[in-house]
């Protein structure tokens, strides 16, 4: 821990202050002049991958707005915190984007919500409000009301139609991958040029929310609601955050309960993603297989939490619901038949050689542009990244378990499907070890007061990676700010390179590799660079073979 | 309640959920629960639908292309709102991105297009279970009878 701050000495002037936020969140002061030089810093020297900027309204407090970069030092498993201050009145700060380019989205995110320049960002455009919302009013400024809906008038949506253009009479849903999403691919001839995005169509203004109406033990319900699938570990991250900030101790219990639930998600997630994944590649065998062997886990879920979804149990200070004697026995007996089920699958899986086929050498990662583009979870570990926040920053009960982090050297489609296909065995020989060592004691931390504007910060490995929460406690039991940046928002951008110079009819398949969370495209446009011509193609289509 | 003879073919319109219900609506497909045995089937386009499943609470980005799927569908129709958020927009039925359920949807439907509120199925939970998304298009298949009839309740 000394040695980090005593390696920032070399920044002489330029580091206004460093602080511990908890055990390992260092938080460094820094001006907007300086800001290159730390980030150059962290970057090349401490190895640090950019995670995310957290923008905050502090008007209140200081009269300023914070800006916060978030780095991973995953070999000193720590995480770094630069943080900001930029001027209330006129907030504006030099964009990082030209150094990293995984901060693009951050920034202009924060730019579309919080009304920060970044000057000499490269992109103008809006991200996360629609087109037509009014300029100059910014969501997450304290001053708005989160029931503001400053949209535009309401215009009925237009298609892009012109004697060029195909489009197919169905809108940018499609029943493959269920969630609204957008993608541009400028194709030559049969290869993928480059690829543009339009998404979050599935923002609900949830950090809002969490600030202006609710308290700090009714966020964990909401925090689940962030994502469907993986919605525990939103609860979990946000709950180690409060617990960070206000030093409470967790009962050892609560804290197996909570590593064993995460577990049976990250296996049910994984179990999905495989059905989803052959249902991509029009292997619709192995998407019913793959959800046959889910649906008993579903059930295990059911029986620990009382939901099919993993919902309603966490709290800040435990847990709510206690594991019982009588189930554990049910549990290891469901596992070792998921587990006798999977085992038979994969190997009938993995027999495939059209499957097979279709997955080695699409999409590729390269490992510099992984680091680069920050990307997360299995995404980086098959691009030869040792990336696994349950090693590198161990939160719950990782620290009392035994396994093996799988890390594929291929940066391909297949990579990504095996380092999957390998958690899930990992996963269940967690459940076993925890149940095996499973402590007794309470379950709910006593005493649970949380002091106004303390910081906390905290990382959890969902099934889809790295995922991260930081709040600033406000008075009254609520929070000041609360900002979430789930897995996904880092591996999206990183589609950029996995689909340049692919051909056409894997890009569905690569784009379902890093497993979206916000789950993936409806249809493409598909724009050929020589003619000029533009087509809408239904990904269903375009996994068949279409041609242009 | 019963609009169709014979098979439905239904079509998923996430309009901005967790994908909760999504999954769900994947589940009730997959072998467990199997609803293709009712003739119940996932179709790729809204044009070839005679239901729509809808679940998320309308959020504003996705709204227009919500409008262009619901008018897409054929008549008759069945709209089958899956989970609490189109139902009454959820825990989002006021923040700034949404709309807030399927409420709002008709109202501008009515005003913009002139179009009258369609037959709505509503399936509550957060998620609903699968058993109890059967149960609802099984109800708008006629193959179960209603057993609460809906009742407006005044509060304050």
């Amino acid at each position: 821990m000394h040695q980090l701050i005593s390696s920032f000495e070399g920044l002489q002037g330029k580091v206004k202050g460093i602080n511990y936020l908890n055990d390992g969140v260092v938080l460094v002061d820094t001006t907007p002049n300086s800001l290159f030089d730390v980030v150059n810093f962290i970057t090349r020297e401490l190895k640090g991958i950019f995670t995310v900027i957290i923008g905050v309204d502090a008007r209140e407090i200081d009269g300023s707005f914070h800006n916060i970069y978030v780095f991973s030092l995953d070999e000193l498993k720590k995480y770094v915190l630069v943080r900001v201050m930029l001027e209330g009145s006129d907030p504006k700060v030099p964009s990082i984007t030209p150094l990293i380019k995984g901060a693009d989205w951050s920034e202009r995110e924060i730019r579309d919500l919080l009304g920060i320049k970044f000057i000499n960002h490269p992109d103008p455009r809006k991200l996360i409000v629609p087109e037509s919302w009014h300029d100059g009013v910014f969501p997450l400024r304290k001053e708005v009301s989160y029931k503001l809906r400053a949209h535009g008038p309401y215009e009925p949506y237009q298609p892009r139609r012109s004697e060029d253009v195909i489009a197919l009479p169905y809108g940018p849903y499609h029943p493959l991958l269920h969630e609204p999403e957008y993608f541009e691919l400028h194709v030559k001839g049969e290869t993928v040029i480059d690829i543009e995005y339009r998404g979050f169509h599935v923002h609900r203004g949830i950090e809002k929310l969490g600030e202006a109406r609710l308290t700090i033990n009714q966020i964990p319900f909401v925090a689940e609601r962030i994502c469907g699938i993986c919605g525990y570990v939103h609860s979990v991250c946000y709950c180690q955050v409060i617990e960070g900030a206000a030093g409470i101790e967790v009962p050892e219990r609560a804290l197996y309960i909570r590593s064993l639930i995460l577990e049976i998600e990250r296996i049910h997630s994984h179990l999905l993603w495989l059905g989803v994944a052959c249902h991509v590649l029009g292997f619709d065998t192995g998407f019913m297989h793959a959800w046959r062997i889910r649906e008993p886990v579903m059930h295990l879920a059911e029986l620990l939490t009382g939901n099919r979804k993993t919902y309603g149990i966490n709290l800040v200070g435990g847990v709510r619901r206690d594991l019982k004697e009588e189930h554990i026995d049910k549990v290891i007996k469901v596992l070792n038949e998921v587990k006798e089920g999977y085992t038979k699958f994969i190997n009938y899986l993995t027999g495939v050689r059209e499957v097979i086929k279709r997955l080695e050498g699409s999409g590729l990662l390269p490992r510099t542009e992984a680091i680069s583009y920050g990307v997360v979870g299995p995404v980086a570990r098959a691009s030869a990244l040792k990336r696994d926040v349950r090693v590198d920053h161990p939160y719950a009960a990782y620290k009392d378990v035994y396994f093996k982090v799988p890390v594929y050297n291929d940066c391909d489609n297949m990579a990504r499907l095996m380092v999957r296909v390998e958690e899930v065995f990992e996963s269940i020989d967690i459940i076993k070890q925890l149940l095996d060592k499973l402590p007794k004691g309470p379950i709910l931390a006593e005493n649970v007061e949380v002091a106004e504007y303390r910081e906390g910060f905290s990382a959890v490995e969902a099934p889809r990676g790295e995922d991260v929460h930081y709040v600033m406690t406000g008075k009254y039991s609520r929070v000041y700010r609360w900002k979430v940046r789930a897995p996904s928002y880092s591996n999206i951008p990183a589609l950029k390179v996995m689909l340049h110079e692919c051909p056409l009819s894997d890009a569905p398949l690569t784009i379902a590799s890093i497993d979206p969370c916000f789950s993936c495209t409806d249809r493409l446009i598909v724009v050929d660079v020589n003619t000029g011509k533009r087509f809408k193609v239904p990904m269903r289509a375009l996994a068949k073979g279409w041609r242009p | 309640m019963s609009l169709y003879k014979r098979s439905i073919w239904v079509f998923h319109l996430n309009t901005g959920g967790c994908n909760a219900c999504d999954i769900e609506i994947l589940d009730v497909l997959t072998p467990y629960h199997d609803v293709e045995r009712f003739g119940i089937k996932l179709v790729a386009s809204p044009r070839h639908a005679d239901a729509l499943l809808i679940s998320g609470p309308v959020t504003r980005e996705a709204l227009p292309k919500v409008i262009d799927a619901l008018l897409a569908v054929p008549e008759p129709k069945v709209v089958i709102a899956v989970g609490s958020c189109p139902i009454s927009g959820g825990i989002w039925y006021d923040t700034y991105s949404t709309i807030g359920g399927l409420n709002e949807l008709y109202r501008i439907l009515k005003e913009e297009y002139g179009i009258n509120e369609p037959l709505t199925v509503r399936i509550p939970g957060c998620p609903p279970r699968p058993e109890a998304i059967i149960h609802g298009v099984a109800l708008a298949l006629g193959i179960v009878k209603q057993k609460v009839k809906f009742n407006h309740i005044v509060i304050g």
